[in-house]
């Protein structure tokens, strides 16, 4: 992990706006609106109430909000998932739980 | 090091509350709220009242701070604001303007 990575431990509960750049991890609680330009993982444990804009997302605890993401979202067996998703790559495991729409922006064939 | 670390390129404005330590490298805006320790770190801006039990300041804060045991300004950084604990530090090279009140 770099050393401008962000960490929000168990403990702590973070209501607003976070923006800037680097890694981002969430044991805690997170509640308003999160644009970042790197990698958001959400741990086990850890809850989001947010709208995110992000490159990356991945999502093993709980997530509620609209999810922005320009290059991958990925939502583990462990993860409780309620909102959209817009983002060109998104997985989903077995055992994750998921409520909401996707858009993948996947340019399809005319003769569909 | 404690467990919650907001990184130096990373802006919250808003509130922070919680029972654990945290280190701010980054910026800060609005409010925090804590049961334990802050540390401001000398790359760390922090426009935000603060309520903790211990806070320590190498970096920037404007705002109030009160300290249920003790607040810490270490050499180089500034601070605005009013102070409120029963033990304040202030080391050589710190600038500090405001009030401080030690409830003697």
């Amino acid at each position: 992990m770099s050393d401008t990575a962000c960490v929000i431990g168990k403990g702590i509960q973070i209501r607003g706006n976070l923006s800037g750049s680097g890694d981002l991890v969430v044991e805690g609680r997170l509640e308003g609106h999160v644009a970042l330009e790197d990698h958001i993982i959400v741990e086990e444990g850890g809850t989001v109430v947010a709208d995110i804009e992000t490159r990356e997302l991945t999502l093993n605890g709980k997530m509620s909000g609209n999810i922005n993401a320009n290059e991958r979202v990925s939502i583990s067996s462990s993860a409780t998932v309620m909102g959209d998703i817009r983002a060109p790559r998104v997985v989903i495991e077995d055992g994750a739980r998921f409520r909401g729409n996707i858009e993948m922006e996947v340019p399809l064939p005319d003769n569909i | 090091m404690a467990n919650t670390v907001i990184g130096s390129s990373i802006i919250i404005d808003g509130e922070i509350t919680g029972d654990e330590d945290l280190v701010v490298q980054g910026t800060v805006k609005g409010k925090i709220q804590l049961k334990e320790s802050l540390y401001v770190e000398a790359s760390g801006k922090v426009e935000a009242d603060i309520e903790t039990q211990n806070t320590e300041v190498s970096g920037e804060v404007t705002g109030n701070i009160t300290a249920s045991d003790k607040v810490e300004l270490k050499t180089q950084c500034r601070v605005i604001g009013d102070i409120k604990a029963p033990r304040i530090l202030i080391a050589d090279g710190a600038s500090f303007k405001g009030n401080v009140d030690m409830d003697v």
